[in-house]
């Protein structure tokens, strides 16, 4: 993790300043950005591991820079928003950026995104692996079978298939529109409460207390994220 | 104000020039229309020199165009129609443009505030990120500081207080809430999660029937729970517990946060919704949760209202209308 090189574009002074320092003392290289025209260079010339994409930039849309990083390489992207932008944060998740941060946000949020996105773009966590395991749970794909400390767990095929889908990228949030597509497929994808309703459902038989989440966390306005420790 | 007054009597003034000038080579009505013309000229400037030259139009159309002409004589009953007419058609067209302007002007104040406060949250968002930013990573590396601790405490009550501006300005804008069908419990984890802090010394028990539906905006009812649950968090002694519970009646999904707090006053429970109200304890906060909270519930057609609890304390209940049937979730079953 340290030594990877992560591309900030950011406009703000304090805020750049903020990201260089603490990334800095963990190890990471960085390359600076504060326009996008720098950016778009930046990621020619710099092959950035991972990038911290602010999405309200000077020059230009943040979007269009996403579409363009994610059509030359495959370096995780996380978006930079504030709390009343839950629109930006799920088009620009849709249009392939791995994770997003509020404003504000400490170090501790900022390190945990980038572990986990350079951990999912190196393939360790999206994986066909038969058993996949996520805390106390542990879901066996060719047998169809969950359990939670040991705990065998009956789950409907369609609250298996939200499972399995969450523990291929466990740490990453997923959109409405993501697990949508995947567990019901294309012509559902506004059908949101269906989804609402089995997610209730699956934390009753997985969670030890529904109502606070451990593992099964909503982001709210933009999906759900299974937690990997 | 003058100068509305004088092209309200130079319209007349004109209508009743032209009027004599081609007179004998048009009839009596097209008179009376030339100056309904001038009543709709005088009328841009508002109720009051539309009148005016509602007036003078009778007056002048009497005295220049009935016969007898140049006496105030009405020598038929229909000219009455006439001049009903004139004055209708002063006294509607002013009322109409008085009542543009005013909308106009709100319109315009609307946008005014709403874009001042969008651009001072934005503005203040920043600088706030950086602080909270740069306050957490010296904080990494000290072992215990009170006075980091204390800066990212601060940051954290001033971004929330930020977060309860741009909602009320969101209600109060206008902006209609997005309504979808949510389980509340999917809505209350992340209340939970961000009152981690508040909530650390009050016992939460929830009492919610599987999968209770509410049609809702999910952004805006977080902010709505979350003012009330801190609220109770912060006017009842440590130790005492907060009661949610929650059920549909009627229609319309009801949530009630209840806690053993010393209790309100009559004359507390009339003010508490108010703006900028903060209650008779020296507790920090702008008095905006509660009032952010009503306007939320309003927004949904709904309604938040406050009673004395039995036992002592006091009793939050929020009643939110459907806005469309419950969907029928057994027709998707599996």
């Amino acid at each position: 993790m340290s030594g990877d090189t992560i591309l900030i574009v950011e406009d703000e002074v304090p805020m750049r300043r903020f990201l260089c320092s603490a990334l800095a003392s963990h190890g990471f290289r960085i390359v600076e950005a504060s326009t996008l025209a720098q950016a778009e260079r930046a990621a020619t010339y710099a092959r950035p591991d991972a990038v911290l994409l602010d999405l309200g930039m000077p020059d230009g849309d943040g979007l269009d820079l996403l579409k363009l990083l994610r059509a030359r390489s495959s370096a995780p992207v996380i978006v930079l928003s504030a709390r009343d932008r839950e629109d930006e944060k799920v088009r620009a998740l849709d249009s392939g950026a791995d994770d997003y941060l509020t404003k504000p946000f400490g170090t501790s949020e900022l390190l945990a995104r980038i572990r986990v996105a350079l951990r999912h773009s190196r393939g360790q966590a999206v994986t066909s692996d038969v058993v996949l395991t996520v805390g106390p749970i542990r879901i066996d794909q060719t047998r169809h079978e969950v359990t939670v400390s040991n705990q065998r767990v009956h789950l409907t095929p369609t609250e298996f298939r939200m499972l399995v889908f969450l523990a291929r990228h466990a740490g990453k949030v997923l959109t409405h529109r993501q697990l949508l597509h995947e567990v019901w497929g294309p012509r559902n994808a506004h059908q949101t409460h269906y989804l609402r309703v089995h997610m209730a459902a699956l934390r009753r038989k997985l969670e030890a207390d529904p109502t606070r989440p451990r593992w099964l966390t909503t982001e709210p306005g933009v999906g759900y994220r299974l937690v990997d420790e | 104000m003058t100068r509305a007054y004088a092209r309200a009597a130079l319209a007349i003034g004109a209508a009743t020039a032209i009027g004599i000038a081609i007179g004998d080579r048009i009839t009596i009505a097209d008179n009376a229309m030339l100056y309904v013309i001038a009543i709709l000229v005088a009328a841009l400037g508002g109720r009051g020199p539309s009148i005016a030259a509602a007036a003078m139009s009778v007056a002048a159309f009497d005295f220049f165009f009935v016969p007898p002409r140049y006496t105030f004589a009405v020598s038929d009953t229909r000219f009455i129609i006439t001049f009903s007419v004139l004055l209708v058609v002063g006294f509607a067209s002013g009322g109409v443009i008085t009542r543009l302007r005013e909308t106009a002007v709100r319109a315009k104040t609307e946008q005014l505030r709403n874009a001042l406060l969008s651009s001072v949250s934005h503005d203040l968002r920043t600088p706030l990120a950086a602080i909270t930013g740069m306050a957490t990573t010296l904080r990494e590396r000290t072992t215990d500081s009170v006075e980091l601790d204390t800066i990212i405490g601060e940051a954290r009550r001033l971004s929330a207080l930020l977060t309860n501006l741009l909602a009320i300005t969101k209600v109060e804008g206008g902006a209609a809430p997005r309504r979808e069908w949510i389980p509340l419990e999917e809505i209350l984890g992340p209340v939970l999660v961000r009152l981690d802090k508040e909530l650390a010394d009050h016992p939460v028990t929830t009492a919610l029937p599987e999968t209770l539906l509410a049609h809702v905006d999910p952004i805006l009812f977080e902010q709505l729970l979350l003012n009330l649950l801190d609220n109770a968090a912060k006017h009842t002694p440590a130790g005492t517990a907060i009661e949610l519970s929650a059920k549909r009646e009627a229609a319309a999904a009801i949530v009630k946060i209840a806690d053993r707090g010393p209790g309100l006053s009559a004359d507390e429970r009339a003010k508490v919704f108010d703006k900028f109200y903060r209650g008779p304890t020296s507790t920090p906060g702008a008095g905006l949760g509660l009032a952010v909270s009503r306007g939320i519930a309003l927004a949904h057609g709904g309604t938040v209202e406050v009673s004395a609890r039995d036992g002592g304390g006091t009793t939050f209940t929020v009643r939110i209308p459907d806005g469309e049937p419950v969907p029928d979730l057994e027709a998707e079953a599996e």
